[in-house]
């Protein structure tokens, strides 16, 4: 008999869920003192009162100690009773959840055996329940040790059909870990490839973007110009598509070939008739400066020299009035009214009269649109700048974070190694084989190296 | 003090009962039926003498029980050596082969009844035991009319003796722990017995409320009121007459931490705990509850004299220690 009994809880056992606790009784001839002077006594004496107080006191002691007991082995019943249970039952159940996993070769489980998934496929058919001996072990725990986890966990199963059962209460309860980490993956996973270049990508682009939102545009055209025409393309639109309903019951193909040819042209024919429109309100095609100098050489403002011009040419007096000044120059055949008036803006500024206009279109203060674009673009400029920096930031320290992770991968690669080594050491041993020296060695000496990997990513890690 | 040496003495009265022979002469088991009392002198009264009787009768059945019990424990002991000696030998192996399982399954269940056997036993003695005790404790306050004046030291003395044997539970596995065991609350329409120790708040003569360690006398159902005796018998504090509202009573079971923790005040309750050395009760926080069925209370009870306005962890037994409905400080 040992001492008092405490429920020394004994490192499980990598297949059983049982607690194997310390049930050793209470001795009660230390701790029961008054218990045990009367029982010496023979029966013919009999207990004193004052006797009474320590006696309860021993027996309260011993019946505590008979319902720690209780309730140990009553728990240890249940789980031995669970695991019967769920043996046969529900074993489709773990297979579909095995399945469902996805392979976790980079495990950081540091189970007794290899998680090397292909070995496990073939083994996780539990038809045969009863088969425990043939199956290789079996990593049922795979799905329960997460790939995802960096916590290792230390049960390792050397599973098999006879150990799916007590998967089912491990499975089950660790469902909420698996979607915890699957909801920290986003945030946890290393760094790869794709993200480095993700990163580098938005910062060219936002460098590229940077002259691009800043840039003034150039003023383009008024956009009472540009409205107006888009409106007669518009209405042009429209009665095109009314006057197609109206040649298509008649069946005329040529007009539809029109119709189509009116509507790629249609741009062009709304700008031209828009400028003709506009020309038409013109009373000359002649440009500002061409008129200034002409009038200046007048000497009434009133349209005379015009009427002399034509009376020289010896037309029509009664009808030179009547006749469009488009036609008047057509007449005189006096040339493009465009080059005319560079020609006359060019002689100008070479004779110093005219000063050379600024190409530029001079930014006019009173342009509410331009000020507030500025004010935008500088406000943008700043931001820009500022995420440019961070994302450089991010940059660097995803960098710095694969640099990190090397050590990491090289310490999973040697951990898968050394469970398959530990495999194979467990599958020589099942099948009795007699000198297990040779798969020692070998786990031995991927021990030594994982043990040499593992050093190094603590190291790193402490930095 | 009230216990008395010797076998079936009266304190007070009683006069010369059975109490010379040691009831151990007697050689056989007596029925509990009351037999015919001996030539006892007419000042005790019979019941005093039935009580006596009884009192042997229970602890010679005691006796016998502690006698079965240990053979019990002795049976249940090959069975755990086995049980043992399986562990160890399921250890060493590398897996566990149903085989084990189902001997393991057996071999538990064994042992379940063996526990569950002598958990009777063992419970069977400790009633008895308190039947004893209240069987004496009930002569005592019969036959003593006038109460012995004990001194102070005496008095904690003995108030410290209830604590420690106040009847421990025990939960049987699936089992809940009772009202007024531990910190588990009396029902709505609990009536306190008469001698029941519990906790009121009275009003003493210089009109301050304190909250004190008393004993029910009687019930009054019609006005709900309790009539109670102050513990600590000096003159001017005996007896009050106060309604049921003002009563708490205290646990009439020790809860055991290992088998019942949900009986426990857990760290932090506030809780009224008699104050060590009195007999009287204060606000407090529970610093730690009992880790074992004999440990007390670590309670820390308000004192605006501390600079952290609580005074250092003092013990107070499981007894002493009963929830707090929140007052206005005093």
């Amino acid at each position: 008999m040992k001492g008092k009994g405490k429920a020394a809880q004994q490192p499980q056992e990598k297949d059983c869920p049982l607690q194997f606790p310390d049930l050793t009784i209470v001795n009660h001839e230390e701790e029961c003192k008054r218990y045990t002077a009367v029982l010496g006594r023979p029966t013919t004496e009999s207990i004193s009162i004052e006797e009474l107080d320590p006696l309860q006191t021993d027996l309260e002691l011993l019946l505590a100690s008979v319902g720690r007991r209780l309730k140990l082995l009553e728990s240890e019943i249940q789980i031995l009773q669970n695991w019967q249970d769920k043996k046969d039952i529900k074993t489709p159940l773990i297979k579909g959840k095995v399945q469902v996993e996805p392979p976790s070769s980079n495990s950081a489980k540091r189970g007794k055996f290899a998680a090397s998934t292909p070995d496990d496929r073939p083994t996780k058919k539990f038809k045969d329940s009863s088969g425990k001996s043939a199956a290789p072990p079996a990593t049922v725990s795979s799905p329960v040790a997460r790939a995802k986890t960096k916590i290792p966990q230390v049960k390792g199963h050397d599973g098999d059909s006879v150990h799916s059962p007590a998967e089912l209460p491990r499975v089950v309860k660790n469902e909420c870990v698996d979607r915890f980490w699957q909801a920290m993956e986003a945030y946890s996973r290393p760094v790869t490839e794709e993200d480095i270049k993700y990163l580098e990508e938005q910062i060219r682009k936002l460098e590229d973007e940077e002259s691009l939102y800043l840039k003034i545009p150039p003023l383009g055209r008024h956009y009472r110009e540009v409205w107006a025409e888009e409106d007669l393309l518009e209405e042009m639109t429209d009665g095109n598509k009314v006057n197609d309903k109206r040649r298509h019951t008649n069946h005329s193909n040529h007009t539809n070939s029109t119709a189509t040819t009116n509507g790629t042209n249609g741009t062009t024919d709304a700008s031209s008739l828009l400028k003709k429109a506009e020309n038409s309100m013109e009373d000359s095609p002649y440009g500002p400066l061409t008129q200034r100098i002409v009038s200046a050489l007048l000497e009434e403002n009133i349209m005379t020299p015009m009427d002399d011009i034509i009376t020289d040419f010896g037309e029509n007096v009664e009808e030179a009035s009547a006749i469009s000044p488009r036609m008047l120059a057509k007449q005189l055949n006096i040339g493009n009214p465009a080059a005319l008036e560079r020609r006359i803006q060019r002689e100008l500024e070479e004779q110093g009269i005219l000063e050379p206009e600024d190409d530029e279109v001079e930014d006019d203060p009173n342009d509410e649109v331009l000020t507030e674009l500025k004010q935008a673009q500088a406000n943008l400029k700043p931001l820009i700048q500022w995420k440019i920096r961070h994302l450089k930031d991010l940059l660097k320290n995803a960098k710095d974070q694969q640099a990190r992770q090397q050590p990491w991968k090289k310490f999973e690669e040697c951990d898968a190694k050394l469970h398959e080594e530990y495999r194979k050491l467990n599958v020589a041993r099942q099948k009795k084989k007699p000198n297990l020296k040779k798969e020692r060695e070998s786990v031995k000496k991927v021990l030594k190296e994982w043990w040499s990997v593992y050093q190094a990513v603590d190291d790193s890690y402490d930095q | 003090m009230g216990r008395s040496k010797g076998k079936s003495q009266d304190t007070g009265g009683g006069g010369g009962g059975p109490s010379g022979p040691s009831s151990s002469s007697l050689p056989n088991n007596r029925a509990s039926s009351l037999s015919p009392a001996p030539v006892i002198s007419a000042s005790s009264s019979t019941t005093s003498a039935q009580a006596d009787t009884k009192i042997k009768d229970l602890k010679k059945e005691l006796f016998g029980l502690i006698h079965n019990i240990q053979e019990e424990r002795d049976r249940g002991q090959h069975n755990i050596v086995n049980i043992d000696k399986t562990h160890e030998r399921m250890q060493q192996e590398a897996r566990v082969t149903p085989y084990y399982k189902n001997k393991l399954r057996g071999l538990y269940n064994t042992a379940m009844q063996d526990a569950e056997a002598e958990a009777e036993l063992l419970r069977k003695a400790l009633d008895r035991i308190t039947e004893i005790k209240s069987l004496k404790e009930s002569k005592r306050q019969d036959s003593k009319q006038p109460k012995p004046i004990m001194r102070r030291g005496v008095l904690m003395t003995l108030l410290q003796q209830n604590a420690t044997t106040l009847p421990l539970w025990v939960s049987k596995p699936g089992e809940k722990p009772p009202p007024l065991c531990g910190a588990v609350p009396a029902d709505n329409n609990y009536v306190c017995n008469k001698n029941d120790k519990i906790a009121a708040r009275v009003k003493s003569v210089d009109g301050e409320e304190n909250w004190i360690l008393a004993s029910v006398v009687t019930f009054n159902s019609q006005t709900n009121k309790y009539e109670v005796d102050d513990i600590d018998a000096e003159e001017g504090k005996e007896r009050h007459s106060i309604s049921r509202r003002r009563i708490v009573p205290l646990p009439i079971y020790r809860a055991n931490p290992e088998t019942d923790p949900e009986a426990l005040f857990p760290k932090g309750t506030l809780v009224l705990a008699l104050y060590p050395q009195t007999t009287c009760f204060y606000r407090g926080l529970v610093d730690e509850p009992p880790k074992n069925h004999e440990d007390d209370y670590s309670v820390l009870f308000e004192d605006t004299s501390y600079p952290s306005g609580y005074s250092p962890p003092l013990m107070v037994a499981q007894r002493y220690v009963i929830a707090c409905k929140e007052d206005k400080k005093k």
